[in-house]
């Protein structure tokens, strides 16, 4: 492919230099202004300040627990079948009938149930799939890690305590 | 490549009776076919019953729900009691359907079709019953199916679907019942009484198939309940697996499959049961080349609508953790047996085989038509070639399935022209090559030299080395769920199969080896 060059020469006020060096200056003048004086601030103070964000932004996943600090999951996988990203793992097992107060409703359960969320999309399926409320996102946006094991949400992790969204 | 050519698959594949795919589930399916009059004008023709605007010709005697088996309309008949394989009951009422000039809807399970009746199966009158008994059966189900392992494939979830009310008129609290809530019939089967509809199809299965009576419905009304008839014994029949199959909600469930995976994640193929001589015709349930479950599928030649729970449990030989997967050889020096490439074991085993002046080769019969030809193929002309089960004379242990010998193909082994080991034919032989895939027993070779063919597990080999057994070789092969190929069960009939699951370890398929044993490219 031939290149072709096309010259556009500089303008006798871009030469002179000064007049947008002003121009510029100008820019910053009214900026440092309309920030110190007007207090127009676009910028937040980020870990002491907080934006406010939407009641139905969906955020780090969490699992809901009952007064006996047992998830509600039930390891039905629907949140697994329905997931686009398939980044939800579930191996079930049946729960112990003494650490079972609820009987038939809580007879099974999640042995691991892990969610990778450098698959995770966000997409909010599995909160809407799940017939028990137990899987849910909350509004916590703080989800980095410094390494790739970490990003890998675990029960113990999933079962924080944690508010859900508005 | 020459073997191939002299034994050519052709006459296998032309006898055989190649398993189909179901297209339904094995609570539809009959086996029963359309039948026609009789072309000759002077023979009296059958009679007509007209279903859905249509009229159909059946045989004298059957009833509504058969004529609509042998003509494929059975999907527009909802059923809970009704099952082909069992005697008719006529009790959950969701078969119904409306005759003309009848007074009343008439249940289409036990009503005999009549000459010149007209039938509906969708009319206003019958979806509005239909809807009645869902909603009945509704009041004190428990609803959960997000627990219940039967989700997917549960017909309660599909008539609900199709028929049932989208909301209850059932406002009081629901039956529970506390000691059946979750119940252990035996090791095998869990019971979950909320979840029961009272078909009673399990009951009828005891009473009528297996003849066992092991299971019975006690109390009344509000309070029926499942139990089995003598707590001191228990559920003990051995076609508990069946129970979970016909059952068409989740009361009954198989230890084995709960909780293991849901029903919509697996893949389904057909294949043969290999546990022994009867080779009932099976799905092989997986998901991702893992195997979950065998289920029967119908045959009316072979295992009917069912299937023992050996056969059914018999995956877990070859999904074994100590299942050996890749070739092992010996060291030199301290004799134990380490995994090699394949590369390295074909040379070995080749010279070994090439050097030995007198060989005997074993083949369980459990190996394939086409794989005891090729064996024969290939060995007949310089070694002794001989089959072994030892299991004995084949004979039924029950009026249905089960057979004494635990090999698949013993009758197709031998018309091969094999004969049958005897233990002097050990004595003075410089090397034994013994080919078993399956579930035959491990012929006596003391003191041999042994090369093994097939699939071993960790234990058999230590057993093996225990007895003295020079092992010089350990080459496995496929399971026969991860190859083709076809059986002859203990009634002559042929079945060939296709391979279910791809193997996930380093074993080849039985031709690979052989080639590999006598020194052929393939």
């Amino acid at each position: 492919m031939a290149t072709k060059n096309i010259s556009r020469p500089y303008t006798i006020a871009q030469k002179l230099y000064v007049f947008y060096i002003i121009k510029g200056m100008l820019i910053n003048l009214r900026r440092f202004f309309s920030g110190l004086i007007l207090q127009r601030n676009w910028t937040i103070q980020y870990p002491e300040e907080r934006r406010d964000y939407s009641q139905r932004f969906r955020g780090a996943h969490f699992i809901s627990v009952d007064k006996n600090k047992t998830e509600n999951c039930t390891a039905c996988f629907l949140c697994e079948t329905v997931c686009p990203a398939e980044c939800i793992h579930i191996v079930a097992e049946e729960r112990d009938d003494d650490k079972n107060p609820d009987g038939v409703w809580k007879e099974k359960k999640p042995l691991s149930f892990d969610i990778d969320l450098l698959r995770c999309c966000f997409c909010g399926f599995c909160e809407e799939a799940c017939p028990k409320d137990a899987i849910k996102l909350s509004r916590d946006y703080e989800m980095s890690v410094s390494n790739r094991d970490d990003a890998i949400f675990d029960l113990a992790h999933l079962k924080r305590e944690i508010n859900g969204r508005g | 490549m020459a073997v191939w050519n002299q034994f050519p698959m052709k006459w296998v594949v032309l006898m055989s009776n190649t398993i189909s795919i179901p297209a339904e589930d094995l609570n539809y399916t009959s086996g029963k076919l359309p039948v026609h009059s009789d072309p000759n004008p002077e023979a009296k023709p059958l009679p007509k019953v007209t279903i859905d605007g249509k009229a159909y010709e059946f045989k004298p005697g059957d009833t509504i729900m058969q004529v609509a088996e042998r003509y494929k309309l059975h999907e527009d008949i909802p059923r809970y009691c009704y099952h082909p394989g069992m005697p008719i009951a006529g009790t959950c009422r969701m078969c119904t359907v409306e005759v003309e000039k009848a007074p009343k809807l008439m249940t289409s399970c036990s009503t005999p079709a009549g000459d010149g009746m007209v039938v509906h199966t969708r009319s206003e009158k019958v979806l509005k019953s239909r809807n009645g008994v869902m909603d009945f059966l509704l009041t004190n189900h428990p609803l959960d199916c997000p627990v219940c392992d039967k989700a997917g494939e549960c017909e309660l979830q599909d008539y609900t679907f199709e028929y049932g009310p989208q909301e209850s008129n059932f406002k009081e609290e629901k039956r529970v019942y506390s000691t059946a809530t979750t119940k252990k019939l035996s090791d095998k089967i869990t019971l979950n009484m909320n979840r029961c509809v009272h078909c009673e199809r399990c009951v009828r299965f005891t009473d009528d198939v297996t003849k066992t009576n092991d299971l019975v419905m006690v109390n009344r009304g509000w309070h029926k309940e499942l139990t089995v008839t003598d707590e001191k014994v228990g559920l003990v029949n051995d076609y508990q697996g069946c129970l979970t199959d016909f059952c068409p909600v989740g009361a009954l469930t198989m230890n084995d499959f709960r909780f293991e995976k849901r029903v919509w994640f697996l893949d389904k193929k057909p294949s043969v049961c290999d546990g022994c001589s009867k080779g009932c015709n099976i799905e092989v349930h997986h998901d991702k080349e893992v195997v979950q479950r065998y289920v029967p599928i119908f045959n009316e030649k072979v295992n009917n609508h069912w299937m023992c729970d050996e056969g059914r449990l018999s995956y877990h030989t070859y999904a074994d953790a100590n299942r050996i997967v890749s070739p092992l050889l010996p060291d030199t020096v301290s004799g134990r047996l380490s995994s090699t490439n394949w590369e390295t074991a074909a040379n070995i085993v080749n010279a070994r085989v090439k050097n030995a002046s007198k060989i005997l080769v074993v083949v369980g019969t459990d190996a394939t038509n086409e794989e005891a030809m090729l064996i024969k193929g290939h060995f007949a002309a310089r070694a002794e070639v001989k089959h072994h089960s030892g299991f004995g004379e084949n004979k039924a242990l029950d009026h249905l399935l089960r057979q004494s010998d635990k090999t698949p193909n013993t009758k197709g082994v031998a018309a091969i022209g094999l004969a049958a080991m005897q233990a002097s034919d050990v004595t003075g032989k410089d090397l034994v090559v013994v080919i078993r895939q399956g579930r035959a027993q491990m012929p006596k070779v003391e003191g041999q030299d042994v090369i093994l063919v097939g699939v071993y597990s960790r234990e058999e080999i230590d057993a093996l080395k225990a007895s003295n057994v020079r092992i010089q070789a350990v080459l496995p092969s496929l399971a026969t769920i991860e190859k083709e190929g076809s059986f002859t069960n203990c009634d002559g009939i042929t079945q060939s199969f296709n391979a279910t699951v791809a193997h996930r370890g380093k074993a080849l398929a039985l031709p690979k080896i052989l080639a590999a044993l006598v020194g052929e490219k393939h």
